[in-house]
């Protein structure tokens, strides 16, 4: 049988000592010498492969690569501005949306995206001399044409993908939806009004207890109950 | 001072167009119904350094009103009356559009607006509080701090106001035989005449609201507050927004207010007595 | 002159001269801001709201390689005995700097570039401290904003009053005491971010009132750290 490394776990504040010996610093923690300390409020791991801590609040930090739900909420004759709930806006350019051959015609970026249109997109530049830039141009992206919209704390979002998807895929089931979630904390829920409820409410479940263990199982009775009582 | 549009939140269109499909089912986002005001709740005497003060929370939404009662001169066409002086700041504390600074025309709005309704109701005997009359009387200050904002600061203010005010408490001043103002041991209440209540309605389409949210603000056409005293007499009123109100619509709001002051003013005073109480 | 201790050793509030003031703290009080928090110390009323790191206006205040902590300190009209106006005084721009002078050590910065972190305090009710016990609470707010931190920040004055060493001034104190010492530590790295001294004290006064200070900031310390322990993890915190 395969030997699984231990984990020691513990409830952390900012400034907090977490463990001393020689471990590899992996996330929200300061070394000093051979001491760990955490930067956050959060659940602080400690194993063989290092120490970091998981944070329960905070901003959503940009990464390339992620995909994000977002808002317009202005634009230029270049690009639209897009509210990506993070510490900065960040940019559509109207190049990707209509081509190399794009010239500045205010008319056709309104029409294409209006202000408060939501969209998923993805970040296809960011670093710390510029403002993330998004891409609509991929499988899945662009406009988002209808659902409701749950916006949860970015530092849950991990949470409530699950490991592989599996508490996505586990409210998906139970309520009928279609949940598509943004790395930036923003959740889009598509389906029958009745599983889009109990969906947010499954949501505002998984973002108040996302540090308790047993929380798939929380998850999994709380839905289980409701198909009982259900319509 | 200009008078500027500010930036402010950008309403999802998903949730316009649900927002608009509910009302035309007579519901609205956060599942009330048109004419239901979001849970109000009352805390008086939250500062004792302050002759009264109440914290209001409507929904979301959070006030924080102090009365100070101090000695003024009083003004030259009313020698014989007491100063109210009402003033509002929505704190930077408030929202992520709200920015340190002096009161803008909102703020200063808010505080006029609020003071309307305390002044033409003459909730406060203005009479009572004439000392000397010409020289020294009292002077009732409320400020009005908003510490969170999701809609209908107007209402939440005056609430705040009311309570603050329903619940001050003053030493009782006299003048001696030498004409010198003393203050005696004896503590008193503010002289009230009665409670106004503020009842706000925003206009969605061709629907009136209640006691909107900061969403609905966000969305609507035109928003009007109407402050109705103890005997269902309209005492101030204000319309807001560049939208306009129907004469119909004009109607329907002063029927509007009427009941729901009828209505919120037995929430305030049950508010006040339970703290009174306790 | 009036009696500040008397014969029993005890304070007009009826306290010791090492004995502070009942404190509570609460964590995310305020829905729209990032972080948050409410302070009571003795009679100090104090809400702090905590917005960022957002986007700089104007841009040119904006720098390339951190984040710029702006700080407002303000008295509510009614927080004072004389209603004081709502302007800004030049007491309240002093202490917003130093308090955000005691709280930036603590920030890590460098980690939000071209960003503006605002901390707003607003006092509530005052009664000697309160810019202390402002530091303390905005502490707790950073931290409920999920803020990078090196370590909590936590404020105390000491002081001396009837010829005696004693900590966590009121407001009468404060005004007819002999000295008055708010300093703030961060408990962890043992570094002090604030020192003011109002008064005389000798050098063995002074040494004495630190050493009280510091000894006082960690019992407060104590208590930030469980308003952030129930607030995030509520029963599962308790050990």
């Amino acid at each position: 049988m395969r030997k699984m490394p231990a984990i020691e776990r513990k409830y952390v504040t900012p400034g907090e000592l977490i463990a001393e010996g020689s471990y590899k610093p992996i996330g929200n923690v300061i070394r000093i010498k051979d001491k760990f300390y955490s930067t956050k409020v959060g659940l602080a791991e400690i194993s063989r492969e290092g120490i970091r801590v998981i944070p329960l609040s905070g901003p959503y930090i940009p990464r390339v690569d992620d995909l994000v739900i977002g808002k317009i909420v202005d634009f230029s004759a270049f690009s639209w501005e897009v509210d990506i709930n993070s510490c900065f806006f960040a940019y559509l350019s109207a190049q990707n949306v209509f081509g190399k051959d794009f010239s500045p015609d205010r008319e056709s970026l309104l029409r294409k995206f209006a202000i408060g249109d939501l969209i998923y997109a993805k970040i296809i530049a960011y670093d710390r001399t510029r403002n993330p830039l998004l891409s609509v141009s991929g499988p899945g992206l662009g406009r988002i044409p209808k659902g409701e919209v749950v916006k949860i704390s970015p530092a849950k979002v991990p949470r409530l993908i699950g490991k592989k998807g599996s508490m996505i895929k586990t409210i998906e089931s139970a309520t009928n939806c279609k949940l598509i979630i943004g790395q930036n904390g923003i959740v889009l829920i598509m389906g029958p009004p009745d599983g889009v409820l109990l969906a947010t409410q499954a949501i505002r479940m998984v973002e108040s207890e996302a540090h308790l263990a047993g929380l798939t199982k929380n998850i999994q009775n709380f839905l289980s109950k409701y198909k009982e009582v259900g319509s | 001072m200009m008078s500027v549009v500010k930036k402010s939140i950008v309403v999802e269109q998903l949730r316009r167009a649900q927002m608009i499909e509910l009302l035309s089912k007579e519901k609205r986002l956060d599942n009330r119904g048109l004419m239901d005001f979001r849970p109000i709740t009352i805390e008086t005497g939250v500062i004792e350094r302050a002759n009264g003060s109440a914290r209001v929370q409507v929904g979301n939404t959070q006030v924080i009103a102090g009365v100070k009662i101090e000695l003024g001169e009083p003004f030259p066409d009313a020698p014989d009356k007491g100063l109210l002086v009402v003033n509002a700041e929505v704190l930077p504390l408030a929202s992520a559009y709200a920015e340190p600074g002096p009161p803008d025309e909102d703020a200063i709005e808010l505080a006029r607006v609020v003071d309307r309704g305390i002044r033409e109701s003459h909730m406060i005997d203005l009479s009572k509080l004439a000392l000397i009359p010409g020289r020294k009387v009292c002077a009732v200050f409320v400020d009005v701090n908003v510490l969170n904002t999701d809609g209908n600061l107007l209402d939440a203010s005056s609430y705040a106001t009311v309570a603050s005010i329903a619940t001050s408490k003053m030493p009782k001043f006299y003048v001696d035989e030498n004409g010198q103002i003393r203050q005696s041991d004896e503590i008193i209440p503010l002289p009230i005449n009665g409670i106004p209540i503020s009842i706000t309605m925003a206009r969605i389409g061709d629907t009136l609201i209640v006691d909107p949210t900061s969403e609905e603000e966000a969305v609507m056409d035109a928003r009007i507050t109407l402050v109705v005293d103890e005997n269902g007499n309209l005492c101030a009123g204000q319309k807001g927004q560049p939208g306009t109100l129907n004469f119909d619509q004009v109607k329907l709001a002063t029927k509007i207010a009427k009941a729901k002051a009828k209505e919120i003013r037995e929430i305030i005073k049950e508010g006040i007595m339970r703290n009174v109480k306790g | 002159m009036k009696e500040l201790i008397n014969e029993k050793g005890l304070r007009i509030d009826g306290r010791r001269v090492d004995e502070l003031r009942p404190l509570k703290i609460e964590v995310g009080v305020l829905k729209n801001a990032d972080g948050s928090s409410y302070i009571e110390m003795g009679k100090n009323k104090i809400v702090v709201a905590v917005y960022g790191p957002k986007e700089v206006h104007p841009k040119h205040q904006a720098l390339p390689d951190r984040s710029v902590l702006r700080c407002r300190y303000h008295m509510a009209p009614f927080s004072v005995d004389v209603r004081k106006p709502p302007q800004p005084s030049r007491r309240e721009i002093e202490i917003s700097k130093v308090i955000r002078e005691a709280l930036e050590p603590a920030l890590i910065l460098e980690e939000y570039p071209r960003t503006a972190i605002d901390v707003y305090l607003e006092v509530l009710q005052a009664d000697g401290g309160s810019r202390c016990a402002g530091i303390t609470a905005s502490a707790v707010a950073l931290a409920d904003a999920g803020i990078s931190m090196r370590d909590m920040v936590v404020a105390c004055a000491a002081g001396k009053v009837s010829g005696q060493v004693v900590i966590d001034l009121n407001d009468v104190e404060d005004k007819e005491g002999e000295a008055d010492m708010p300093i703030a530590i961060m408990p962890n790295l043992n570094q002090v971010t604030l020192l003011q001294l109002d008064g005389i004290l000798t050098s063995e006064e002074f040494e004495r009132a630190f050493e009280m200070a510091v000894n006082a900031c960690r019992t407060i310390y104590e208590v930030q750290r469980k308003a952030l322990m129930d607030k995030y993890f509520g029963k599962a915190g308790e050990e």
